[in-house]
């Protein structure tokens, strides 16, 4: 295999698929939806043609399959129902494994189960019986569609084999023009079909999208052709099963398609002559409304592709590469060039003997430089949530069928940008989210009926951009939290004491269900229920810098909000310090600041507390751990920071606070990774090092 | 202030004499380009391909509560680069830096690098393969850090296996 166009492929590929996923399961709410059943089709049958040119034969095999059950589907054979979304999809994932597998660097793909390929053939062929077997006047019109469609699929099926050329191509033209000009007399009929196509051939590439609009184009010549009788189209029949018999294997070759033509000449060769043109006439009720709609979907995205692919080639692995709009690289070219401005003014200024006044306005200007330019440079990274979002009509849709709801996923605001390392972490908990919802959340259709809600159940997930966060939503309409059984449940798994529980209020209670281990499922089921996956939500959440907020009321449903910052490049901290050594705290876990007073704190159990409000919260004092050469006579003086960690408030006393700073998280080096407690380093203002305090590893250092 | 004077520098301290006395052996074998440095009296030496640059030693920021082998982290222009206790790693007592300390900068792989304070850097020496020892497995509970021992020129050269030295365990 080429490995080069393997990993062009992979990332088309990958592409396809993530189209794929949205438009199968959109497929289900609207199967008649022509323009999504073409593009469906055109989806499966360009992954087979990479395929086929890249020799993945269990990828062909089902591609394959898939593609003819979709035909079916968009002439009306065939109704896409359940059932047959649940094949195609166990085959969409099947596709998806074999491209992470080649993705991972796997070469030797395992053929596939002969079951999953028997269940698609049995979505199409009972039907393709049926016509064989009624040759009524009635099937005529339909039948014929399929012979057409032979012929469609037969050049594009010797396409992905690399061999069809040019001159194929016009040669296998030329011979049908030959035939039916030799017998017909619309052989005038024929000449501008034949002009037409040979005026796009030469350029090279003959697109499959091409190639349709040809034969789209050949239909509209067609029409005006007046010869359909019924004799002609039944000697049709014999040159429309041959191909179907060989079609099936995958692999037409270039001979094989002669030995095709060559039989249909020899059945057109007699006074039947006039097929060709009949078949087509006939088709075009079943065809002409699907393909002009085909056509304007697909170019546009196939431009989309070609311009992608300069940027993503160099990288073999379509994750660490960014798409990027160009006009947004124009835009930082010229930022860039007016830093370089900047600076020329700057060196001028050095070697003259220049003002303050000069100086600074040079100074000024290098800010807004700077600044605008970290804006642009972050919007290159920037990708639309829409990523993370796609996946979940397929998540819910699986789920709910399995549990037997009936559930409704709106997504909002998927266009809402994030940092592409945040869309990548924020999968995961998000899945176990909406997975909650749909099995915890959303009640049975009898239970929502009884209740009087509609039976079914919505959820909805949301993204906005509020300020300098992004604030994601899972809402559902479904049965709620029980504030009273969650302080139980506490109780009862010893998480708190019976006073503790009664003390939480609601929303204190609800956050219960991000604690390890804690799962209020009577029966644990297959989807959630262990009481793990919540508490590894808040923490990956945690661990983004990011906060989660529940809100549920009986009855009426739940609402988990969670708030992360655009980015993770760029961290708004507080600065603190011990002597010369400055510390940078995370800002959005600090609450407040006050000042350190002996009287206010208590001596609880060996842990220092302080008193805030009418709460007591525990004391961390950083210089032990920090400082600890330093003899420490009083902390009078000092500054208490009050941190929010997930649901757990402390009070960390430091020096001094020297205020706040955006920094740049740069890793520890080497041999530091290990260290608890820190989550990097940066170089602040005055260009020293500060460490950067991973809040969740300190609290573990002091507990 | 951490910020370090990139500057690259090597100091001949006339420890080994140029072209005294080589053999003819030595002219024809190939040779491992070496930094020569001390540490109290011994020489090591490291592969010149693995080093980015030497460092005069600024400013140090400490990192509370990493190993003591770790000195602390400095700001190599952008990167922040940690500083090992080259002495320490040896089975040497520390020692505070003085204005003959250097810090090497010791390229691991493509994005990691890190920083070996000595107590000072000697020049560049080309030590024919056929006078290294290899030491690969010939001591039972060998450090894992020491590469090999060079014979050469009346000289005991220790060369530092940086390979093997960060190998996260």
């Amino acid at each position: 295999m080429d490995e080069e166009i393997l990993q062009d492929f992979l990332v088309e590929a990958t592409e396809l698929l993530d189209q794929l996923n949205e438009q199968l399961v959109d497929l289900e709410n609207s199967p008649d939806d022509s323009d999504l059943l073409n593009a469906i089709f055109r989806g499966f049958h360009t992954i087979k043609g990479g395929a086929g040119f890249l020799g993945v034969v269990p990828l062909i095999e089902i591609c394959h399959r898939a593609e003819n059950v979709f035909d079916k589907i968009r002439n009306h054979e065939v109704a896409y129902d359940a059932d047959a979304a649940d094949v195609i999809l166990r085959a969409f994932d099947k596709v998806s494994q074999i491209i992470g597998l080649l993705n991972d660097g796997e070469r030797e793909i395992e053929d596939t189960e002969p079951e999953l390929l028997d269940e698609l053939d049995a979505i199409y062929k009972p039907v393709a019986n049926q016509d064989v077997a009624e040759e009524t006047a009635e099937e005529m019109p339909s039948e014929p569609a399929e012979s057409v469609e032979v012929e469609l699929t037969l050049p594009e099926g010797v396409d992905p084999d690399g061999d069809m050329t040019d001159e194929e191509f016009d040669a296998l033209l030329a011979q049908r023009a030959q035939k039916t000009a030799e017998v017909s007399s619309d052989g005038d009929v024929v000449e501008p079909n034949l002009s037409l196509p040979e005026g796009v051939d030469p350029d090279g590439d003959i697109t499959d999208e091409e190639f349709e609009a040809l034969l789209a184009q050949r239909d509209q010549l067609m029409t005006e052709s007046p010869k359909a009788t019924s004799q002609t189209v039944q000697q049709a029949e014999p040159s429309l099963t041959l191909p179907e018999g060989v079609d099936p294997d995958g692999d037409m070759t270039d001979e094989e398609f002669d030995a095709l033509l060559a039989q249909r000449e020899q059945i057109t060769s007699k006074p039947s002559a006039p097929k060709a043109e009949v078949k087509t006439p006939a088709k075009k009720p079943t065809e002409a409304p699907a393909k002009p709609k085909a056509k304007p979907a697909s170019p546009a995205k196939k431009v989309d592709a070609k311009k992608e692919e300069p940027a993503e080639k160099a990288k073999p692995s379509g994750d660490s590469t960014v798409r990027v709009d160009t006009r947004r690289l124009d835009e930082i070219m010229n930022l860039v060039g007016e830093l370089v401005l900047v600076r020329n003014r700057l060196l001028t200024l050095r070697s003259a003997d220049a003002s303050i006044e000069e100086i600074s306005n040079a100074v000024a200007n290098l800010d807004h430089v700077t600044t605008d330019l970290q804006t642009s440079v972050m919007k290159t990274r920037m990708q639309p949530v829409k990523k993370v979002f796609g996946r979940f009509p397929r998540v819910v849709r699986d789920l709910a069928r399995k549990l037997g709801k009936d559930i409704e996923l709106e997504l909002k605001g998927e266009e809402t940008d994030l940092d592409k390392n945040l869309v990548e972490a924020l999968a995961d908990p998000l899945v176990h989210l909406v997975r909650n919802s749909v099995d915890h959340g959303i009640e049975m259709p009898e239970d929502r009926l009884a209740s009087g809600k509609a039976k079914v159940g919505k959820i909805v997930l949301g993204a906005e951009q509020e300020g300098d966060h992004i604030l994601l939503s899972i809402t559902d309409d479904g049965k709620g939290m029980d504030a009273d059984l969650l302080r139980r449940k506490a109780v009862e798994k010893g998480v708190m004491d019976e006073a503790a529980a009664r003390q939480l209020d609601d929303k204190q209670a609800f956050m219960l269900i991000m604690a390890a281990g804690f799962s209020t499922a009577e029966k644990v089921s297959d989807i959630s229920g262990r009481g793990v996956g919540m508490d590894v939500v808040k923490n990956m959440i945690t661990k983004l810098n990011g906060s989660i907020d529940i809100d549920s009321a009986m009855g009426q449903g739940t609402q988990i909000r969670i708030r992360v910052p655009l980015t993770l490049a760029i961290l708004p901290t507080l600065m603190v310090s011990f002597g010369e050594d400055s510390y940078a705290i995370p800002l959005t876990s600090v609450q407040e600041i006050f000042d350190y007073n002996p009287d206010k704190t208590n001596n609880i159990d060996g842990q220092k507390m302080v008193r805030l409000r009418e709460q007591s919260i525990p004391l961390f004092f950083l210089s032990d751990w920090l400082a600890p050469d330093v003899e420490k006579e009083s902390y009078q003086g000092d500054k208490v920071v009050i941190v929010a960690i997930g649901n757990q408030r402390v009070g960390l006393v430091v020096e001094q606070v020297n205020g706040q700073e955006e920094v740049v998280i740069k890793p520890l080096g080497l041999m530091l990774h290990k260290v608890s407690g820190y989550a990097g380093a940066t170089i602040t203002g005055n260009g020293s090092i500060a460490l950067i305090l991973d809040l969740p590893g300190l609290v573990e250092r002091f507990q | 202030m951490t910020v370090q004077t990139g500057e690259r520098q090597y100091q001949n301290t006339g420890l080994f004499s140029d072209g005294a006395d080589l053999d003819d052996e030595d002219y024809i074998s190939p040779t491992i380009r070496c930094v020569l440095f001390r540490l109290d009296n011994e020489n090591f030496g490291i592969n010149v391909k693995k080093i980015r640059e030497v460092l005069r030693v600024g400013v140090i920021r400490k990192v509370p509560g990493s190993s003591p082998n770790v000195i602390g982290v400095i700001n190599v222009r952008g990167v922040i680069v940690t500083v090992v206790d080259t002495r320490r790693v040896y089975g040497l007592p520390s020692k505070p830096s003085d204005e003959l300390s250097r810090i090497i900068i010791v390229e691991l792989d493509e994005d990691r690098a890190v920083g070996l304070m000595v107590d000072k850097v000697q020049e560049v020496k080309d030590i024919p393969e056929s006078r290294v020892d290899l030491m690969a497995a010939t001591r039972e509970g060998a450090s894992g850090y020491i590469q090999g021992i060079a014979h050469y020129q009346d000289n005991v050269i220790i060369l530092v296996d940086t390979d093997n030295m960060f190998v996260e365990r």
